[in-house]
């Protein structure tokens, strides 16, 4: 069977690769389907054939992927002498899709915390306003620090059979991130039980009271699409860190900010009086089975 | 005669600028010319969230800054003498997590970033099993390396930028049934060590004590191996032959060697120097060409790695080939593999002296912002060498964080007339496809050395 492969670009901004390697941490025969349905032209840290230059003189590239936050300044950055927002602008304007792979390129993340670079931003903050004629749809946020493999290739596929994709107001897929991290969490009783984690290091308790966690607050299904298949940071102990969120990195990311023993920020959507009167109800039982340990040392011990 | 080439594939780029005289390079310069300020975005944060920060500064070692991080953070309670209990089965599956990642690395890295351009120095067909993307054996490499990950994902959640290590142990308590599956994840890498790598069983492999060893290597590293020597890639790329290893693990021995003896590590003697380097907010000299700075130690260049690893560490195969090959690009890729199989033994090894019993985490009786100042140092064996993490604190908020990674100590810019170690590597040759292949040889990590 003949197929048209749609051409990739991928850039490389400012970034610490951390996108691309999550790319190769992909389920692997999902990866090999990958390659065998799209042509990746060019990703820096990958191909072999072709050079920025090759990518330049494209006349259409059916998705630029960008991975890494942009400038317009070439004080601290360019890539091959040439500055990123004025490459960026020459792919963009060839590109049907343009994807925003991972929070920097979404949103500048962490690289916009360098303050001797003031121009350091997302993608959307200086394509957004652009005319760009051959982009079909507008620019697609896939974020995360790292963003989930999955996410990039659920998209790609999406795209090259439906053309379009339903985005958020963070022009975000909506169908992925609909949901919230909490979602699927293997936590969630200890969360509806008001049970907190005692410390870091268990298998019991929910994350949310103390150690930081952004699960109910943040859009993502991390907890539902595994990470390399087999975990995710809340289910292994980690609480969320909100990393797909606008606002990450935020202050203070492993602790949970409290006013009178209460967290400050309650789920999303959630009224407070709401999550205090049913906080209230939860707390007035002791269920023992949440609050024992799931194995004792003992058990171990005499085994 | 000049040259310029951009060198990508070197997680981010770098730029290749030789001198030529007579054909050969007379000088050369390895120019990073990006700078994403990590140190500068590190100030005034609160302690804790340096967890989150510094794995981010690389997406292929993080993990290494992680444990930098949390072990220079811990030291900060020793050098207030409130050392921190951490459990055995912590420190363990810190080093299991790292191990992992090295491991992860070392195959992308022989796959992806240099054997690509090793086998296109020969003409013969049978290597183009090695193309990227579309060879065999890269498919291979990624399938491959996207399992070993799993085992460093279900004690970290994820990978890559989990956080999982944090001062006082780990965030994670895995089951018994979670080392096995880590176990096979690992065994998975054995059969392909076997199997696609060196056709040899991998026990048999760690006896190997002679040079004449070489003979008995089948696949990729005979492909590797017969390709080199037509090419006399055990005769480039030799640099100062003086090595160093700033932290010990359970397989490695920090020390350094320099003319054969073996000295301990004073960590007072590494010193940065920034030169050549561009600086923030000043305007560009004509001597500065990079943003890398320069690692020194006693005020001299050593190089870092996996050969500086097994040099240092006496382990003797390595060290009958480099005995014959010195601190070529042949011994210094041979290494980086070799590395990989040791690794791979010691970190199944590792995982079966976990006691789970035991507490993952153990809080600390203080909390940062209790500390009115300290200061603290920690080294890690990463991926690529050496790596160097400095913290000055108070009440809980970083003042001044300095990453020294090991790239730095390889591809640094050479000062006060003394050539780099990559710099000394390159110079000489006929060929700028030999030049890039020894740049290679050192596993440039752009990212990294400038930070």
């Amino acid at each position: 069977m003949t197929r048209h492969k749609p051409k990739i670009v991928w850039l490389q901004a400012i970034t610490c690769n951390g996108n691309t390697h999550s790319l190769l941490s992909s389920n692997s025969s999902r990866f090999e389907l990958f390659l065998n349905s799209f042509d990746l032209f060019y990703h820096p840290s990958l191909t072999t054939d072709t050079s920025l230059d090759d990518a330049i003189n494209l006349e259409n590239i059916d998705f630029l992927l960008i991975e890494g936050a942009i400038t317009s300044s070439s004080d601290y950055f360019t890539i091959s002498d040439n500055n990123i927002l004025d490459l960026l602008i020459k792919l963009a304007n060839k590109a049907s899709y343009i994807i925003s792979v991972g929070s920097c390129a979404s949103f500048g993340g962490i690289h916009a915390k360098f303050d001797e670079d003031k121009s350091i931003k997302g993608v959307p903050d200086y394509l957004n306003n652009l005319e760009l004629n051959n982009l079909k749809q507008k620019i697609i946020n896939l974020t995360g620090c790292p963003v989930h493999p999955e996410w990039i290739l659920q998209t790609l596929f999406t795209l090259k059979n439906n053309k379009i994709i339903l985005l958020d107001d963070k022009q975000r897929p909506k169908e992925i991130y609909y949901g919230l991290a909490h979602h699927g969490c293997t936590r969630n009783e200890y969360f509806e039980w008001k049970v907190e984690a005692k410390s870091f290091g268990v298998k019991e308790g929910c994350l949310f009271y103390e150690q930081g966690c952004r699960g109910p607050m943040t859009h993502s299904n991390c907890n539902r699409v595994l990470w390399n298949d087999v975990n995710t940071k809340t289910r292994a102990g980690m609480p969320c860190i909100g990393c797909t969120e606008f606002d990450f990195p935020r202050e203070n990311m492993l602790e949970t900010k409290k006013n009178i023993g209460i967290p400050t920020q309650v789920p999303l959507g959630i009224n407070k009086r709401a999550y205090l009167t049913i906080t209230g109800v939860a707390k007035t039982f002791k269920i023992d089975r949440l609050n024992n340990k799931l194995i004792n040392k003992e058990e171990y011990e005499n085994s | 005669m000049k040259t310029v080439d951009i060198i990508e594939r070197i997680e981010g780029e770098a730029k290749l600028v030789c001198s030529w005289e007579n054909s050969r390079i007379s000088d050369a310069r390895i120019e990073f010319l990006n700078f994403r300020g990590f140190e500068y975005i590190l100030k005034d944060k609160p302690a804790l969230d340096t967890l989150i920060y510094t794995p981010r500064i690389c997406g292929i070692c993080g993990q290494a800054h992680l444990k930098a991080t949390v072990e220079a953070l811990e030291n900060i309670y020793t050098n207030i003498n409130e050392p921190l209990e951490v459990t055995n089965k912590a420190k363990l599956l810190r080093e299991i997590g790292l191990n992992i990642e090295i491991i992860d690395s070392h195959i992308k890295w022989f796959y992806m970033f240099i054997m690509p351009d090793i086998a296109k120095l020969s003409s013969d067909i049978k290597y183009e099993k090695y193309k990227a993307i579309k060879g065999s054996q890269w498919l291979n490499a990624s399938k491959i390396t996207s399992e070993i990950i799993k085992s460093l994902a279900i004690i970290g959640g994820q990978w890559p930028h989990t956080s999982y290590m944090v001062p006082g142990g780990v965030m994670s308590d895995p089951t018994l049934l979670d080392l096995t599956s880590m176990q096979n994840y690992l065994d998975q890498a054995v059969i392909f060590f076997e199997n696609s790598l060196t056709g040899v069983d991998i026990i048999d492999y760690l006896s190997f004590d002679n040079i004449d060893s070489l003979e008995k290597l089948d696949y990729a590293l005979k492909d590797f191996k017969n390709i080199s020597f037509e090419n006399e890639l055990e005769k480039i790329g030799k640099s100062y032959d003086s090595h160093i290893v700033l932290a010990s693990s359970s397989l490695f021995e920090s020390a350094k060697i320099k003319t054969k003896n073996k000295h301990k590590i004073d960590i007072n003697k590494v010193k940065e120097e920034n030169i050549n380097s561009f600086k923030v907010n000043s305007t560009k000299k004509d001597n500065e060409y990079t943003w890398s700075k320069t690692a020194l130690y006693n005020n001299e260049f050593y190089e870092t790695g996996p050969l500086s690893r097994a040099l240092v560490s006496n382990r003797s195969f390595i060290k009958s080939i480099h005995k014959e090959y010195k601190d070529s690009v042949f011994t210094r890729v041979f290494a980086r593999m070799d590395e990989f199989a040791h690794l791979l033994i010691k970190t199944k090894d590792l995982i079966s002296k976990i006691d789970i019993s035991q507490e993952s985490y153990i809080k600390p009786k203080y909390s940062y912002s209790e500390i009115e100042h300290a200061s603290s140092i920690s080294t890690v064996e990463a991926a690529r060498g050496s790596l160097y993490h400095k913290i000055i604190m108070e009440k809980g908020i970083i003042k001044s964080y300095d990453v020294i990674t090991p790239t730095v100590w390889n591809l640094g810019p050479g000062i006060n007339a003394k050539l780099g170690v990559a710099q000394k590597a390159i110079i000489g040759v006929d060929s700028l496809e030999k030049a890039q292949i020894i740049l290679r040889s050192f596993d440039v990590c752009s990212v990294c050395t400038t930070h």
